[in-house]
């Protein structure tokens, strides 16, 4: 009986080292590979037609460029509009990795806390520089809020600083921790199912219940990764 | 944990990256731009038809207009030529009853003439027929001939009294 954190494991499929590293194309790389076929299949194949009354894929697909739009819109303004390819891959990327991971035999390649990672600190750079090259050292101004009385700078700025840099942990630890912790409550659930005989049922039903709310999980993880991306977007353009 | 397993971290970074940037250009240079121009479209055919309608509902209501200012003229011709036509009905009306009264009045004066003709005409007679009748009387009673003259007469006073 293979053990619940298996699921997890990184095999590789093809060797490859490029400049000393090991990059071997792993079963996560496919999952990755997979997660981007079927966003362009799913966003370039349904528009074929262009039809100016939508079909059924195509409506999907408007709704999901509109769903992200409109989010960015709330959230940043206008301002945030040539940012929308970068949020909508980035929203794409992370609900398709989500839901192929709930997809038996599949691998949830944002279940992993460096993909998640690499990705919010991307995120965490790319607003920091977006801030400064909108405001100049203006932007230092986030670490103390305008109209703060003066006093209170000393215990302000550092929280501030500490809210500030904790940004990339919270995002990639948020949607890792969530991601891993599903699996591996349906993993040891669904190992309850044979062990106990015909007593399987109850957890059986709760794996029922549990399947459904991780495939919830999977959608409200990747719109809250990037509802926090837009808010960042929000703090660099337009500070507080 | 395999999540912390150091060794597999340059794969899987590497693999985000290259598949990352690759979705990235296929999004932005393909896919979204084809749903914003459809979305795009979209929008602008219905702002078109939207105007299109609200040009035509123009033109309907100045139809309209035009429709109901013609209308009231025709109505208020019509009304002047009925009271045209019936003040020309009773003025010749009026004209016409008093040139009858007129012909009336003239025929009734003239009855009233000839009828006072024939009122003096009888009289004369009857005076002339009641002196015979008092001649005669006066003759078989008293045997006295009476001049007719003076029987004219005393008929005459009689009937004047």
């Amino acid at each position: 009986m293979a053990g619940p954190l298996e699921q997890f494991e990184i095999k590789p499929l093809a060797d490859l080292s490029v400049g000393g590293f090991d990059v071997s194309f792993t079963n996560s790389a496919l999952w990755m590979v997979i997660a981007a076929v079927l966003v362009t299949a799913f966003m370039t194949l349904s528009m074929r037609r262009g039809a100016l009354v939508p079909g059924r894929w195509q409506g999907a697909a408007e709704v999901m460029y509109e769903f992200v739009a409109n989010m960015l819109k709330d959230n940043v303004g206008t301002a945030g509009r040539k940012y929308f390819p970068f949020v909508f891959t980035l929203f794409m990327f992370v609900l398709f990795g989500n839901l192929l991971g709930m997809i038996p035999h599949g691998f949830a390649f944002t279940s992993h806390i460096i993909v998640t990672f690499a990705m919010a600190l991307v995120i965490f750079i790319g607003v920091t520089i977006i801030g400064f090259a909108r405001h100049g050292t203006h932007y230092f101004r986030m670490f103390f809020p305008e109209g703060a009385p003066i006093a209170t700078a000393i215990i302000l700025i550092p929280i501030e600083i500490i809210s500030y840099f904790s940004r990339p942990f919270s995002l990639a630890i948020r949607l890792f921790a969530n991601m891993t912790v599903g699996h591996i409550m349906l993993k040891v659930i669904g190992g309850f199912v044979g062990l106990i005989g015909i007593f399987g049922v109850l957890p059986f039903a709760m794996l029922t219940g549990i399947t459904v709310l991780e495939f919830g999980i999977a959608a409200l993880q990747a719109y809250v990764y990037t509802i926090l991306t837009c808010i960042y977007l929000h703090d660099a353009i337009h500070m507080h | 944990m395999p999540q912390f397993d150091i060794s597999s971290f340059p794969s899987q970074i590497f693999w985000l990256a290259v598949v990352f940037v690759v979705l990235y250009i296929l999004m932005s240079k393909i896919a979204l731009p084809k749903v914003g121009d459809v979305l795009e479209r979209r929008h602008k055919t219905i702002e078109d038809n939207l105007g299109k309608a609200r040009a035509l509902k123009d033109e309907t209501d100045a139809a309209i207009a035009r429709y109901e200012a013609a209308l009231a003229e025709a109505r208020n011709a019509a009304h002047d030529d009925i009271r045209e036509a019936s003040e020309k009905a009773s003025a010749q009306q009026a004209a016409e009853t008093a040139a009858m009264a007129r012909k009336l009045s003239e025929k009734t004066s003239a009855a009233e003439k000839r009828i006072a003709q024939a009122k003096t005409t009888a009289l004369g007679s009857m005076s002339e027929a009641a002196a015979d009748i008092a001649r005669d009387a006066t003759a078989k009673l008293i045997g006295v001939k009476v001049q007719s003259k003076t029987a004219e007469n005393a008929v005459a006073a009689v009937i004047g009294e």
